[in-house]
């Protein structure tokens, strides 16, 4: 059964209130900070400026002069009561294919220039992090890399970067990476990226400190709204979607290249409803079970 | 229209910011001294969120092409309209073919350019805030450029009748090379040592080369953590947290010498140990602080951060009250 430890409010400054539902790494602190976040979007209260789930907490912003303080973390307490309860912890998601070519010739040129940064990686990220978590072949490091579904737990950084953490995978198996002592000045836009457990592709060019292991053949930000998914919203990540990367080879990532310059590029997308208390209950499977067919 | 005819060191558009989106990792933007670009807005009886000119250190030079009322405001700089001295912090009407020259900037970092009725350049998510980070089209993604053509509204009623008025010194900003910064201690401050905490608050802090509108950065100061283990998840060092969504103004300490504190152009999703925020209303003066300039911190109650946060909106509301009177 799951217990949330209380989640401690305070107020930051004249224009935030953070909530911290727990201290440590919890994919199910998550879970709760997207169901609250989800719900105070929904209720679209006057003078609530900014919802921003985050890993293990959330954080609003809003207008003192529009709303009084205390009311409203009298109103966040309350909501926060509510969504202990494992049967209230549910949301409306996505799971997203992400075509990834893999140890790739573009990102390898990049890591060549910043080789200095990280001299014991050897100039290759792919290898350093393959190695790093004990395997010796690059397809099962692909496979094992590809095979969970990483959920979205959060944006930020820069316009649609979004974390991805693996799901339906023992601790022990999760695939990490340190980050690089000293960020890169640059990394191509779409570099899939590892740092720690989480996984992201980089919306645009960009500084940055994973590792690459490959690159997404398609946009996850799209301001221009080129692609017929990005008509509602710039950022193909949401909190709460499932992300399935899926390895393709370079003559792949060159045609789907191609078709997303034409702009008929279709993503791969199935809209799921999440429910925490079926996770909790059935792990791994229920994980499965909604892959199913994907 | 207003005719770049050349767009001085860092010359963008802002208005008050772009709200709703911070979540997905795209920042609010708008005037870095909000303070100073209202009180251009609030003279001209403009609404508060009409966009207008950022000026950084060295300004621009605008040829108007539309009669209507421009008001400056922020740090002090030289400043003439067909080649005479005019000054800040007053309504001024300017005609089709007049040269604004904005020359250095002193005293502080920003000057801004309000006009009545704002400019009409384009939005996106809400917001004519420039955004560097964004890659957004246009003037929405980069500073100004010599040749650029930005589009103004009509001016609003009753505009001519402000010009000449002016805002009492007692309103109008101050800005200086010793800074006294207001912050609630908050977010993640159980993981500093007390003896670390009153080292924030004891010491002085000295402003960084590498401040800009996306941080500043302080060192000079020591701040201890607790010699405790980083919870799962946080990466190994005590100063590492699991990301969380830093407030615009929170206080990062990413190692025991230096501090970064978050402004309009930053983003969440980081996972230094932050150990409170600085209260609204002093971004406005830390914004305009120059490098090698010395800093405070107070803590303060939220109740105390409320009360700061009134007077300043108070003088707003006394400069309104003004122009209302017309």
């Amino acid at each position: 059964m799951l217990i949330f430890p209380e989640t401690k409010f305070d107020f930051c400054g004249d224009e935030y209130i953070y909530a911290e539902i727990s201290t440590e790494m919890r994919i199910e602190s998550n879970f709760k900070s997207i169901s609250i976040t989800n719900e105070l979007r929904k209720r679209n209260i006057p003078g609530m400026i900014e919802v921003y789930p985050s890993n293990a907490s959330y954080l609003i912003r809003y207008d003192p002069t529009a709303i009084s303080p205390h009311h409203l973390l009298d109103y966040l307490q309350e909501i926060d009561q509510q969504k202990s309860h494992r049967s209230e912890l549910h949301f409306s998601s996505r799971i997203i294919e992400i075509p990834v070519w893999y140890n790739d010739k573009i990102t390898k040129n990049t890591i060549e220039r910043y080789q200095h940064l990280q001299p014991e990686a050897g100039g290759d990220d792919f290898i350093h992090v393959m190695r790093a978590n004990g395997f010796t072949e690059a397809d099962a490091f692909i496979a094992a890399h590809s095979s969970p579904p990483y959920f979205i737990t959060s944006l930020g950084f820069k316009p649609g970067t979004a974390w991805g953490f693996p799901l339906g995978v023992p601790q022990n198996k999760i695939i990490q990476a340190p980050k690089y002592p000293s960020p890169r000045s640059y990394t191509p836009g779409e570099a899939l990226g590892i740092g720690g457990a989480f996984t992201v592709v980089y919306p645009t060019e960009s500084t940055g400190s994973y590792q690459l292991i490959g690159i997404s053949a398609v946009p996850v930000y799209d301001p221009g709204q080129n692609l017929s998914l990005f008509r509602d919203s710039f950022f193909l990540a949401k909190p709460g979607d499932l992300w399935k990367y899926r390895p393709i080879t370079e003559a792949e990532y060159y045609n789907i290249r191609e078709e997303v310059e034409k702009r008929t590029y279709e993503y791969k997308v199935k809209a799921i409803e999440f429910s925490v208390e079926q996770y909790d209950e059935k792990g791994d499977h229920y994980i499965s079970q909604l892959m199913e067919g994907f | 229209m207003l005719n770049i005819l050349e767009p001085g060191l860092k010359t963008t558009i802002q208005d008050t910011g772009r709200f709703g989106h911070y979540h997905m990792g795209v920042p609010p933007s708008g005037a870095a001294d909000k303070y100073s670009f209202l009180l251009g807005n609030t003279l001209l009886g403009n609404p508060p969120d009409y966009a207008g000119l950022e000026m950084m250190l060295t300004g621009p030079v605008i040829e108007f092409q539309k009669k209507t009322v421009i008001a400056l405001t922020g740090a002090s700089a030289e400043v003439k309209l067909n080649g005479e001295v005019i000054p800040l912090w007053q309504p001024i009407a300017v005609s089709p073919g007049d040269v604004l020259m904005v020359g250095k900037i002193y005293d502080g970092i920003f000057t801004y350019l309000t006009v009545s009725g704002g400019l009409a350049t384009p939005e996106i998510l809400g917001s004519r805030s420039a955004c560097f980070a964004s890659g957004f089209p246009g003037v929405l993604g980069r500073k100004l450029l010599k040749g650029d053509q930005l589009p103004l509204n009509e001016p609003l009623p009753g505009v001519l009748r402000q010009v000449g008025k002016s805002i009492p010194n007692e309103i109008k900003p101050v800005f200086n090379r010793q800074l006294d910064l207001h912050l609630v201690l908050g977010i993640a401050s159980e993981r500093i040592s007390d003896e670390g905490l009153t080292g924030l608050l004891n010491q002085e802090w000295t402003i960084h080369t590498q401040s800009n509108r996306v941080a500043y950065r302080l060192y000079g100061g020591r701040v201890r953590y607790k010699k405790e283990a980083a919870p799962f998840g946080s990466g190994n060092s005590p100063g590492n947290i699991v990301d969380i969504p830093y407030p615009i103004g929170g206080v990062i300490v990413p190692n025991e010498e230096e501090l970064i504190i978050l402004l309009n152009d930053g983003t969440g999703g980081g996972g230094f140990v932050t150990t409170g925020t600085v209260i609204s209303p002093d971004l406005s003066v830390l914004s305009q602080a120059k490098p090698h300039s010395v800093v405070r911190f107070h803590a303060v109650t939220v109740e105390q951060a409320f009360q700061l946060r009134r007077e300043k909106e108070q003088l707003i509301e006394k400069v309104k009250m003004t122009v209302q009177q017309a």
